[in-house]
């Protein structure tokens, strides 16, 4: 049994890989983490737990000695994205490991990539969202280290990676439960779901096949699910209808420089500036936005996202094509099993949940899904 | 009264700190003395307390002159320091848990009563104004006979723990339950004592317990839930239910409780005061969280001092660690449906192990 480090082991996807690789008896697992407090979770596990934080090197160095693998599971912000590549491969190549494994994004193609697109497609960075460029660089950067490194690099590119845990359906489970949650474009726009489970699996496969070095793959379900299908089950579950979720106009354009304007605005110089303006008139601006207690309490309508706004605008399911075919990759869980499983999960931390698997026998599933729940 | 802090881990810099700085202030103690194994950390609390020594072996806490040790260390060595600081003629309050087996707790009060000292155990929420609220609310009756009740307790772990140790079950012994677990286990046996029937389940798998499940019963009906999980953030909200209504408490809000009345369209969310019997006047605010702790600190001197008894005594605080010493040994594997059947399969085994 070979031995693979997991980095980002406390988080969403990263938990699901340790508890998936150690109870299935598919490897020997040390999770690293950031901090001591992201032991809380995997303490679970009797396992070789390390602490490391993914700009470290040379503690980074310390946790991966030994390791025959690395998957790669650290999420954050751009600078982390892009700034823990470096001290991860040096310190892997320094332990003697042989391969990497990076969750890469679907994202690298855009939140709604055009009819065609595939692992080939040029991969664009200056994109509209930060997190897209920053994935995109990060692929790009790791490729460099591995010209002049010895350790392999496999880069899968999952979609909507939903799953316990998942924020696709905790932050659409919280909005709905507020009143908050809404769809663009009537919920009509492909969804391109990937139950953790099967991403976990495409993630062995990486590990265990020969021949992929340098080589991304598109991980994803198998059904083609629109983003009505991919909430629907988790407002049923929760007692409530799709019809009860808001219908959005997408982010305007123009909107994505006003919100950029809104958040210099906050911005503690600009502020400073701001405090500069006498009392008075500032004062006077503050009761002009005043609500009569006459009023009725306003009504909060959500505003798309421009993430949102593109995903749920999406009109292509991504290929799975070649995971099948270098990888033998094949989706373990279908999307009505994994939707099963995670309003289960649900029902388990105290979601309001009516009934768990009501849902699965409900008319308002797509036929094809439907068949693939029965079997 | 002269007091020695033993553990200088996050628990004493967060809370006990500044509630004996405030005691302090006022005169009613002083802190000579600080033990920690590392040294940075006894470093760290020696500013705010710069007249304590401090000390590089624990048994130095008797030459120090201290009356008062507060223990808090970590759990696992409760037993041993409460028993060398009783045996060494000082009065104890250990944190929680007392101890982490009922062994290990009968031993401590033993020692207490040969060397003749006060044991108090830092069940902070007693000292709730919002808690010692609902007992008296539920001994008057005032949601009419408790049917059943609901305990939910759980976030994203985010306690500054300084070792990994504190994960390790061959070092902390337990996880969630022993943790957290026993507040709410505490607060359960003060408000209607031992229950007859409990039905234990959490999801260790070699390690200890993320999240977990109590079902209890009483022999007067009385059914209840407690849910306690060290993973995700959980409703935080304890609910009894009554024949005549219903009380609310949010986890940790010291001065705050929520009632509805059966039938009534209203709830009252009330923020306490303390008042007097005589008139309906809202004299100060109660306590809040953070001067609870001041509150308890207030009781033990006085306690020592033998000016009022103590509210939480080393007998009390081994009822909460009885039960759950049984829940361990009775511990069944939770469901978690999201696994598959083997991977739950080979779950079971590890929890039984």
């Amino acid at each position: 049994m070979f031995r693979v480090a997991v980095l980002g082991a406390s988080g969403f996807i990263g938990s699901r890989t340790v508890e998936m690789l150690h109870l299935g008896g598919l490897a020997e697992v040390r999770p690293v983490v950031r901090r001591v407090a992201r032991l809380a979770r995997l303490s679970r596990f009797d396992l070789d737990c390390r602490i490391a934080d993914g700009f470290d090197p040379s503690a980074l160095s310390a946790a991966l000695r030994g390791c025959d693998m690395v998957v790669h599971a650290i999420a954050g912000d751009p600078r982390t994205i892009v700034g823990t590549l470096a001290p991860v491969y040096h310190a892997a190549h320094a332990g003697g490991v042989r391969r990497l494994i990076y969750l890469s994004t679907a994202c690298v193609h855009g939140q709604a990539p055009a009819p065609g697109t595939d692992e080939n497609s040029p991969l664009r960075r200056g994109q509209l969202l930060s997190y897209n460029t920053a994935k995109v660089r990060a692929e790009r950067i790791l490729r460099r280290l591995r010209r002049r490194g010895d350790v392999e690099v496999v880069f899968l590119r999952p979609g909507i990676v939903f799953g316990p845990r998942s924020p696709w359906v905790t932050n659409f489970v919280t909005d709905l439960l507020r009143g908050q949650a809404y769809m663009v474009n009537e919920g009509r726009g492909i969804c391109n779901s990937t139950y953790v489970d099967n991403l976990v699996h495409a993630v062995y496969r990486a590990m265990t096949t020969d021949g992929i070095d340098g080589e991304a793959f598109l991980i994803g379900d198998t059904e083609e699910i629109t983003w009505a299908d991919f909430y629907r089950p988790f407002a049923e579950a929760l007692g409530y209808d799709l019809r009860d979720v808001h219908r959005v106009p997408p982010c305007p354009a123009g909107r994505i420089w006003r919100e950029r304007l809104e958040a210099l605005r906050a911005a503690r110089p600009v502020q400073a500036l701001c405090s500069l303006v006498p009392h008075r008139v500032r004062l006077a601006a503050l009761r002009s936005s005043r609500t009569s207690p006459w009023d009725p309490p306003p009504l909060p309508v959500p505003r798309a996202t421009l993430e949102m706004s593109l995903l749920h605008q999406c009109c292509y399911k991504l290929p799975t094509e070649k995971a099948k075919r270098l990888l033998g990759y094949e989706p373990i869980v279908s999307f009505a099993e994994g939707c099963r499983r995670t309003i289960a999960w649900l029902a388990f931390v105290g979601y309001p949940v009516v009934e768990a698997s009501s849902w699965l026998y409900s008319h308002s599933l797509p036929a094809a899904l439907q068949e693939a729940t029965h079997g | 009264m002269r007091v020695g802090l033993v553990g200088c881990g996050a628990v004493s810099a967060q809370y006990y700190t500044p509630a004996l700085q405030a005691l302090q202030q006022s005169g009613m103690l002083q802190v000579v003395a600080l033990f920690d194994p590392n040294p940075e950390r006894a470093a760290t609390l020696n500013r705010s307390f710069p007249r304590a020594a401090r000390l590089d072996r624990f048994a130095r806490l008797a030459d120090t002159g201290a009356e008062l040790a507060i223990i808090a260390s970590p759990p696992r060595y409760h037993a041993e320091q409460t028993i060398g600081a009783l045996e060494a003629g000082l009065a104890v309050l250990c944190e929680k848990p007392m101890a982490l087996t009922v062994a290990e707790g009968r031993a401590m009060i033993a020692a207490a009563e040969a060397a003749s000292r006060v044991l108090a155990v830092g069940l902070l929420r007693r000292f709730f104004p919002a808690t010692r609220t609902i007992r008296d609310a539920l001994s008057r009756g005032l949601i009419g006979d408790v049917v059943s009740f609901s305990f939910c307790e759980g976030n994203d772990f985010h306690w500054p723990v300084a070792s990994p140790d504190f994960f390790r079950k061959d070092i902390a012994y337990g996880g969630v339950l022993l943790d957290i677990g026993v507040h709410a286990l505490d607060l359960l046996l003060w408000w209607w004592g031992q229950p007859d029937e409990i039905r234990y389940q959490d999801d260790a798998m070699g390690g200890v317990e993320v999240n977990c499940r109590l079902q209890l019963r009483f022999s007067r009906g009385l059914r209840g839930e407690i849910r306690l999980s060290r993973e995700w953030p959980l409703l935080n909200e304890y609910v009894i239910r009554g024949t005549k209504g219903w009380i609310r408490w949010e986890v940790n809000e010291a001065d705050r409780v929520q009632i509805g009345l059966a039938g009534s369209r209203y709830i009252l969310d009330a923020a306490l005061y303390e008042g007097d019997e005589k008139q309906p006047a809202l004299l100060r605010p109660a306590e809040n969280f953070h001067r609870s702790f001041i509150a308890q600190l207030r009781n033990v001197v006085a306690a020592v001092r033998g000016h009022e008894p103590l509210c939480v005594s080393g007998e009390e605080g081994l009822r909460s660690v009885a039960l759950i010493e049984h829940c361990y040994r009775h511990r069944t594997c939770m469901s978690m449906p999201w696994l598959s059947e083997s991977e739950y399969r080979r779950a079971r085994t590890l929890n039984a192990s």
